[in-house]
């Protein structure tokens, strides 16, 4: 698989599931655009490594969650490059609290950046890929389909990007865009350091049925290979990537914490 | 208008509540901003100022006064660059 001469913007590339696909991407030829909302010194380790690999990286700051600065860091890829071939929706955030504690703030912040920042990015991104086609492929989670701890709105926006995936998976296949979906278990990253520390989850939870948790890198195998032309046919699936975790539910029931 | 009583505003906006109940010494807990306000303040500000604070900075804020002590600092040293 090569993507030599694709050029790709990573959104929340800087850390975790972001960099490891950004890095993937990298490793098989694509240029990256890292985007980065409040960690620019990640943002910035991370095009360095990406630039050892022999592409060309650039870092972005943009607030997902915000219309008006996803047009900006559009209008600056547009001016720079004139194209895109590789859009990974990957930024999330979210505000873990059971459903019966949830405020229209949360609820917004949450859905801002993790669902209408699909369509959003994905409306300027497949101006970008007008006439070339191209890949768009965003970050789900377990959360969208089975009940977590606390996860009530971040569950909610994964269900909504996930029917996105599939209505824009249709719309842009006349313009050769594939859209695709990757959805994992517990990722092994900082941000599930902070579901631990919050109390929300335990790591003994979170081992798949291979006996590991899922990595980043797990995660952007996949990405990859949704990204280059093998996986052509492949429109608007989810793709779980979970070590079996949820086809073994019931067959694992009660062993978790152990 | 200081530093300080620009991040009061902007603290007071987001937290919805009267800027006159903040002081140096509150913690985050007294004008009852949850985490998300705690983020979307940190953001505002660093928008406004330029300068990012790091989450493991952030999370040792003990009260506003360390809040503002800590972007006034930065804001100098970005002035001296």
């Amino acid at each position: 698989m090569s993507l030599e001469g694709k050029l790709a913007l990573v959104t929340g590339g800087g850390r975790g599931i972001g960099k490891a696909i950004g890095l993937k991407l990298a490793s098989q030829g694509a240029d990256v655009i890292v985007n980065f909302f409040r960690h620019r010194d990640a943002a910035l380790e991370t095009a360095k490594e990406i630039e050892a690999l022999g592409v060309k990286a650039e870092i972005i700051r943009a607030n997902v969650g915000d219309a008006a600065k996803i047009d900006e860091m559009f209008d600056t890829i547009g001016s720079k490059f004139g194209r895109l071939d590789i859009f990974i929706n990957n930024a999330a955030s979210g505000v873990g609290r059971p459903a019966l504690e949830l405020d229209s703030k949360a609820w917004e912040w949450t859905m801002n950046i993790n669902a209408r920042a699909l369509l959003l990015c994905a409306q300027r991104a497949a101006r970008l890929m007008e006439g070339r086609g191209g890949k768009v492929v965003s970050i789900s989670s377990l959360g969208s389909s089975f009940v977590l701890p606390n996860y009530t709105v971040v569950g909610v926006s994964k269900a909504a990007l996930e029917a996105l995936t599939r209505y824009l998976a249709i719309e842009l296949a006349a313009q050769n865009i594939c859209v695709n979906t990757v959805a994992a278990s517990a990722v092994e990253t900082e941000a599930l350091k902070f579901y631990f520390k919050e109390g929300l989850a335990k790591d003994s939870h979170y081992v798949t049925p291979v006996g590991r948790m899922v990595t980043p890198e797990d995660v952007a195998n996949v990405v990859a290979f949704l990204c280059s032309e093998e996986a052509f046919m492949i429109r608007g699936q989810i793709i779980v990537v979970d070590g079996g975790t949820s086809v073994g539910l019931f067959a694992t029931a009660g062993k978790g914490g152990e | 208008m200081t530093i300080e009583e620009q991040i009061r505003d902007i603290v007071a906006r987001i937290s919805r509540v009267d800027k006159s109940i903040i002081t140096r010494e509150s913690t985050f807990k007294d004008i009852k901003a949850d985490s998300l306000d705690v983020v979307q303040a940190l953001v505002a500000v660093e928008e406004l100022f330029e300068i990012e604070i790091p989450d493991e900075v952030a999370q040792k804020f003990q009260n506003f006064g360390d809040f503002v002590s800590y972007v006034e600092s930065k804001v100098a040293k970005a002035e001296k660059v």
